[in-house]
């Protein structure tokens, strides 16, 4: 009787060619970016999406090419943050995805572009019944789909904004395995340094590079004097970075106009570059492209 | 995974007419022996199912297809996309899917949504049939399917 290597191909389904093809393309659009770079944190709510985009401006700000990712599937906010609209036309073709093209021809690519309105959700069609794995399952082939399809062309950044949580960074490993590394990032509280150490520790036992650990909302800068006072009562984040044994990166205080574009459409950082707030991004900026390079 | 006809000792080739998933995520495919005739059907269940969508592939495309088909998964399975998505997704302009048979396209898994939809559009073309609706769906799997 034959056995499975007497049998060529594998049975019609042309499971094995058609991944195969999926990887080489992936592998095409990775290989013309010359750092991938993920900006996360264990806790919700602690600027990660907002310092993504002021990050990618200061890079710019520099000279690089940069792209951000989504990577928050279910609470986009990217295409916000660099002003690309819902009503953005989705441009299909031969080559892929065009990425939007937000604020100081920053190109990114979030589910928010393929939503039908700007409040509609991600939903999957088989979500009614579907079970967490099928739905687990469908966000990794979404994040794979996001990545690999987009037209990305030559970039010298690719920043990864993270969901919430350190599940994600499993899916975005297995796609990106030469990523230059995560940036964790934490506010002050116990309760986010509580958490965002145990991200630190998935990502140390995962083999993850950490590139370091911002500490952001660290205080609060007032826009008018620039006075700084305490925004949230903490230990100290230099600590945790010391106990687990990764770079300190800086602090970054809080001001209340970055997370939003200024008057003249740019994003905070374009415009404030001599504020507190700006010269600690450069700063961390700074300290991320000395690690990586 | 491949299928042997023992009696002969051949592959057993996957039926592309003959493929119709069922809805709700239980997944039929019918392989038959090119040699003696003799046919066989897999029939798995939705759990089975969501391991292969996992990779992300598509049943009987080919790898160019699957390649070349950018947000393929996603455009099939977003249930608010734009419109724009939709492009990649088999059609014929003088046939109409009525709403039923157009939710009932949307309940088959969507790895091999379009694969079905192929299934039903041939089937239609075939006969001259304009119209696809819950009934067209009901007669493609009665005859076509299992």
């Amino acid at each position: 009787m034959k056995t499975y290597e007497d049998i060529a191909g594998d049975g019609g389904s042309n499971i094995i060619e058609q991944v195969e093809a999926l990887g080489e393309k992936l592998r095409a659009r990775l290989d013309r970016i010359k750092y991938k770079v993920a900006l996360m944190s264990g806790k919700g709510g602690v600027g990660k999406s907002s310092l993504t985009a002021n990050v990618a401006a200061c890079l710019v700000d520099k000279g690089h090419s940069v792209g951000i990712l989504d990577a928050d599937l279910n609470g986009p906010s990217i295409c916000h943050l660099l002003g690309v609209k819902n009503s953005h036309k989705l441009i299909i073709d031969d080559r892929g995805v065009q990425p939007g093209v937000g604020s100081h021809n920053i190109k990114l690519m979030s589910m928010d572009m393929l939503l039908s309105s700007p409040d509609s959700p991600v939903m999957w069609t088989e979500e009614a019944d579907a079970t967490a794995v099928w739905v687990s399952t469908m966000e990794s082939t979404a994040l794979r789909e996001l990545v690999a399809d987009t037209d990305w062309g030559d970039l010298d950044f690719l920043l990864i904004d993270m969901p919430p949580g350190s599940d994600r960074i499993d899916n975005i490993r297995s796609l990106i395995p030469e990523l230059a590394g995560v940036v964790e990032i934490t506010i002050p509280s116990p309760l986010s340094q509580h958490i965002v150490s145990k991200s630190i520790t998935k990502n140390n036992k995962m083999k993850v590079p950490i590139i370091g650990l911002v500490e952001n909302m660290a205080g609060y800068t007032c826009p008018h004097c620039e006075k700084e006072g305490p925004l949230f009562e903490g230990e100290d984040v230099e600590n945790l970075a010391k106990q687990k044994n990764i770079p300190y990166l800086g602090k970054i205080p809080f001001d209340t106009r970055i997370g939003r574009k200024t008057d003249s459409g740019s994003l905070y950082y374009m415009d404030n570059k001599g504020s507190v707030t700006g010269k600690a991004i450069n700063s961390v900026v700074e300290k991320i492209l000395e690690s990586i390079k | 995974m491949k299928f042997l006809c023992i009696p002969c000792d051949e592959k057993m080739e996957t039926q592309v007419d003959g493929i119709m998933p069922e809805e709700k995520k239980n997944l039929v495919m019918k392989f038959k022996c090119k040699k003696c005739g003799h046919s066989i059907a897999m029939l798995t269940n939705k759990f089975e199912t969501e391991f292969v969508s996992k990779l992300g592939v598509q049943v009987n495309t080919t790898a160019a297809e699957a390649a070349g088909t950018p947000l393929g998964v996603v455009s099939g399975a977003l249930a608010e996309g734009k419109e724009e998505l939709k492009k990649g997704a088999p059609t014929e302009e003088d046939i109409e899917w009525t709403e039923d048979a157009k939710e009932r396209i949307q309940r088959v898994p969507f790895f091999v949504r379009n694969m079905a939809k192929k299934t039903v559009l041939s089937f239609a073309k075939e006969r001259g049939i304009t119209v696809i609706d819950g009934k067209l769906m009901d007669e493609v799997r009665e005859k076509v399917g299992m």
